[in-house]
């Protein structure tokens, strides 16, 4: 968190302070969002799914909240250094919490598609659960390591993300096993996507860990970039 | 072992953390550089001061100690810090008017365009001609606008036709406009700042290389502020300035190098004197200072 | 209701006065006005005295006629012209020596040095001499060995100059202090000599503040009568004095000379020359006063 102050601009502190508690238990909206729609994923449950899309009202409204304070502070107390990039890294934060509840809707929009009583897949409701345990670990993680700007617990998040990759790869096979079932198939596709939108939340995830860096350290890059996955970034030579 | 990436994360933590520099150096990464534009992209890298270990004393008492840094060409370099940490002292140096105050001494080396400034065959007056000042209360002498601009040439023998160097030091000054039918109208009738403005105009008729500015904005409103703000970003395409502020928003808004000088008290808290912390690109103070008291002091915790 | 009520207490508050308050004010008040009363009553007394006893020879005869035993023919004019002579002279070395001094002490002179504040305290002591001791100073070293100047017209000038020259002094410093540092500072500041700054902002920037202490003085060197009379101003003088007669009179010398006769016509003569002096002091520190607000920088 924010140094304490001497007893200067205490104001300003404790505005920064709130602002930014605000924003990272967003991210629990999040997690609380994604609790519901991985229950309804196991249970294949359209009316909670429904309660998923009405309450993403909640998260946006959190989103506008932030950024209209993001603004009012930037124009009243002009931050500098920490400050100023601990605002940058919040206005992305929101970004990135507002996206993972539009995900958590997009799945919610997908359960109905299968219809009541679905032909599911025990093996790939499994995946898919497990997929939404690891995001919902991932997510909390993305939250501690920004409140504690802790940069090693950010890079982790790669790690973990790797997790996710590989479930939804595998979610990708078991599609194409069970692709040759006619009445399974339609089922199987519509799960592909939910896979799909959990592996983009957990990207998301990733992308609050950058922030981290950029916060501590001001340095603004990818943990890894998205075009050469598995390999670290080159460093660029120094200018004179 | 670490790959590069944390490598350079983990040093650039270490000189967060680490102690004093001045002059730092800019170091490598892709940091987004930020938006904003300062009026011309200023890549010069010609030196116009080069400060080695300055120290100013008064009857014996130390004001500032070891000052270390250059100044370059087409620059605006500014130098904030908190009262009493000798900004003042420093920039009233560079065009030796310290002289004038019988108990200064000045120890070190300050070279301006590679010659000594102290030197013993250095003529105080040719260095205020070509170093100008403009201070903090807007001064026009009790005369009209166009002898206040005049006098300079006058004092000095310029010989070249009076009527265009003053009205090419008014225009210069962004103030030809308002002032053109009233050059003999008596310069206290004007506001605080279209006085500070002639003041500047007045530096700029006698042709000066720098122009020093000792917190010309501080007794001004926001709008006359703006205006010399802009000014200052037309100045410097001619001339290099050095400017003194307490007022860091000017700061980040106007300069392109910031020193920031810090008050150090000696072991008994007897005395007190001013060092630099850190000197660098504004953007860099200002985005990512080095130093943790430089951060501290930007944003408001300190001082 | 309430608004009334609350109206109310605050017009009780605003207006009340407790009866002391006034009482002492006006009191006080009174004091004030007497003091003044008091030193206008002199001066008009002395006027109005005066006026009573000379108003038949305030006539163009009293500056057109030289002086005469003969009451009747008797004119202050050779005074008059005496004293112009010896004012000219006066203003001629008075403001060189007294604003040089000024300068040199504001400008050039070490605040802090001894030799600096021996000068000042011994100018501000001079200033309080009585002025008889400049006439026998005048006398014993000016009219006398070594200038041997005898009793003239510049032996006075000189002798008179010396007295009123704390008073310029002492004026001129104040006007030049009151030209503010940052003026020289910014002169300096554009590669001006200290002498450019001196000679170009700060006395054009003092002189209204000169000026007037130079009226004064000289306003005060006129009426002066005592110093005059040991460097032998003649009482009685027919012909006109110039630089260049061996002797001379003044204008309090002769009047004075009027009051020690017996006549009474001498002595309306007198109270007409009274007037004419104090008429002329009145002109000279009207016009200082005008001078210094007309031209009196505000900082």
């Amino acid at each position: 968190m924010a140094s304490s102050g001497e007893g200067v601009r205490v104001h300003y502190q404790e505005e920064l302070e709130q602002l930014e508690t605000r924003a990272l238990d967003g991210l629990d909206l999040v997690v609380s969002s994604l609790d519901r729609t991985v229950e309804a994923i196991r249970h294949q449950d359209i009316e909670l799914a429904e309660l998923v899309i009405a309450d993403d009202d909640v998260i946006d409204g959190r989103y506008l909240e932030i950024h209209q304070s993001i603004l009012t502070l930037l124009a009243t107390q002009a931050p500098v250094a920490t400050d100023l990039r601990l605002i940058a890294a919040l206005l992305h934060v929101m970004k990135n919490i507002e996206r993972m509840g539009d995900q958590c809707v997009n799945i919610a929009k997908l359960i109905p598609i299968a219809g009541h009583e679905p032909p599911a897949d025990e093996r790939m409701l499994r995946n898919l659960v497990t997929m939404g345990g690891a995001v919902r670990a991932e997510i909390r993680q993305a939250k501690r390591s920004f409140a504690d700007r802790n940069v090693e617990m950010a890079r982790d998040l790669v790690r973990q993300d790797d997790v996710v990759d590989n479930l939804n790869r595998d979610c990708f096979q078991l599609a194409i096993e069970i692709g040759d079932d006619h009445d399974r198939r339609e089922w199987a596709m519509t799960m592909l996507l939910v896979a799909r939108a959990l592996e983009r939340i957990g990207d998301n995830a990733v992308d609050v860990g950058e922030q981290v860096a950029f916060v501590v350290t001001g340095l603004f890059r990818e943990f890894e970039d998205a075009s050469h996955p598995g390999e670290p970034l080159i460093e660029p030579s120094a200018s004179p | 072992m670490d790959d590069p990436v944390t490598q350079e994360e983990r040093r650039t933590e270490e000189r967060a953390a680490g102690g004093a520099g001045d002059g730092a150096t800019a170091h490598a990464s892709i940091e987004v550089r930020p938006g904003f534009q300062h009026a011309a992209p200023s890549a010069s890298n010609e030196k116009v001061f080069e400060l080695h270990d300055i120290s100013v004393f008064y009857a014996g008492v130390p004001a500032v100690r070891d000052i270390t840094m250059d100044v370059f060409r087409h620059h605006v370099t500014a130098l904030i810090g908190p009262s009493g940490c000798g900004k003042s002292t420093l920039i009233r140096c560079l065009n030796r008017m310290n002289d004038l105050i019988p108990t200064a001494r000045v120890e070190g080396e300050l070279l301006y365009h590679g010659e000594d400034l102290y030197g013993p065959r250095v003529d105080p007056i040719q260095v205020r001609k070509l170093i100008g000042m403009v201070f903090q209360k807007p001064n026009p002498f009790p005369k009209s606008i166009y002898d206040n601009v005049a006098f300079g040439p006058r004092v000095l023998g310029m010989k070249d036709d009076m009527d265009d160097i003053v009205e090419g030091a008014l225009h210069s000054a962004a103030l030809w406009d308002e002032v053109k039918d009233r050059l003999g109208s008596n310069a206290y009738g004007m506001s605080g700042g279209q006085q500070q403005r002639l003041c500047i105009a007045r530096c700029i008729a006698v042709q000066p290389d720098v122009i020093l500015m000792d917190e010309p904005c501080s007794a001004l409103d926001p709008i006359s502020t703006g205006k010399i703000e802009d000014l200052m970003a037309q100045l410097k395409q001619e001339f290099s300035i050095v400017i003194v502020t307490h007022n860091m928003q000017q700061a980040a808004r106007v300069s392109d190098r910031t020193a920031f000088l810090m008050v150090e008290l000696d072991a008994d808290e007897r005395h007190r004197w001013g060092r630099i912390v850190e000197y660098d690109e504004t953007e860099k103070i200002f985005t990512n200072p080095s130093n943790p008291r430089t951060e501290d002091y930007v944003t408001g915790k300190v001082g | 209701m309430a608004v009334t009520g609350a109206r109310g207490v605050t017009n009780e508050m605003l207006s009340a006065q407790p009866r002391k308050d006034v009482i002492r004010n006006t009191i006080f008040a009174s004091l004030l006005f007497l003091a003044i009363a008091l030193a206008l009553a002199g001066l008009c007394v002395l006027i109005g005295k005066n006026l009573v006893e000379g108003w038949s020879r305030l006539n163009l005869d009293l500056i057109t006629q030289n002086n005469s035993s003969n009451p009747a023919e008797a004119g202050l004019r050779n005074a008059i012209i005496g004293t112009i002579w010896i004012m000219a002279f006066v203003i001629l070395m008075l403001v060189p020596l007294g604003v040089g001094a000024a300068v040199f002490l504001e400008e050039y002179g070490s605040r802090t040095s001894r030799i600096t504040r021996l000068i000042e305290i011994n100018i501000q002591n001079l200033a309080g001499v009585p002025s008889i001791i400049y006439g026998l100073l005048g006398l014993a070293f000016i009219a006398r060995a070594p200038l041997s100047l005898g009793y003239t017209v510049l032996a006075a000038a000189m002798t008179l100059t010396l007295l009123v020259l704390p008073v310029v002094i002492i004026a001129s410093r104040e006007a030049i202090r009151a030209v503010p540092t940052s003026i020289r500072e910014g002169s300096l500041a554009l590669g001006a000599t200290k002498w450019q700054t001196i000679r170009r902002q700060v006395l054009p920037a003092a002189i209204p503040g000169i000026a007037t202490g130079v009226i004064l003085a000289i306003s005060r060197a006129i009426g002066e009568t005592a110093p005059l009379i040991p460097l032998g101003a003649a009482t009685f003088l027919t012909f006109t004095p110039s630089p260049t007669t061996d002797s001379f009179t003044a204008m309090p010398v002769t009047i004075f000379s009027w009051v020690k006769q017996p006549q009474p016509e001498f002595q309306t003569l007198a109270a007409a020359g009274v007037l004419l002096l104090i008429a002329l002091l009145v002109v000279m520190n009207s016009f200082a006063i005008w001078l210094r607000n007309r031209y009196e920088q505000s900082w």
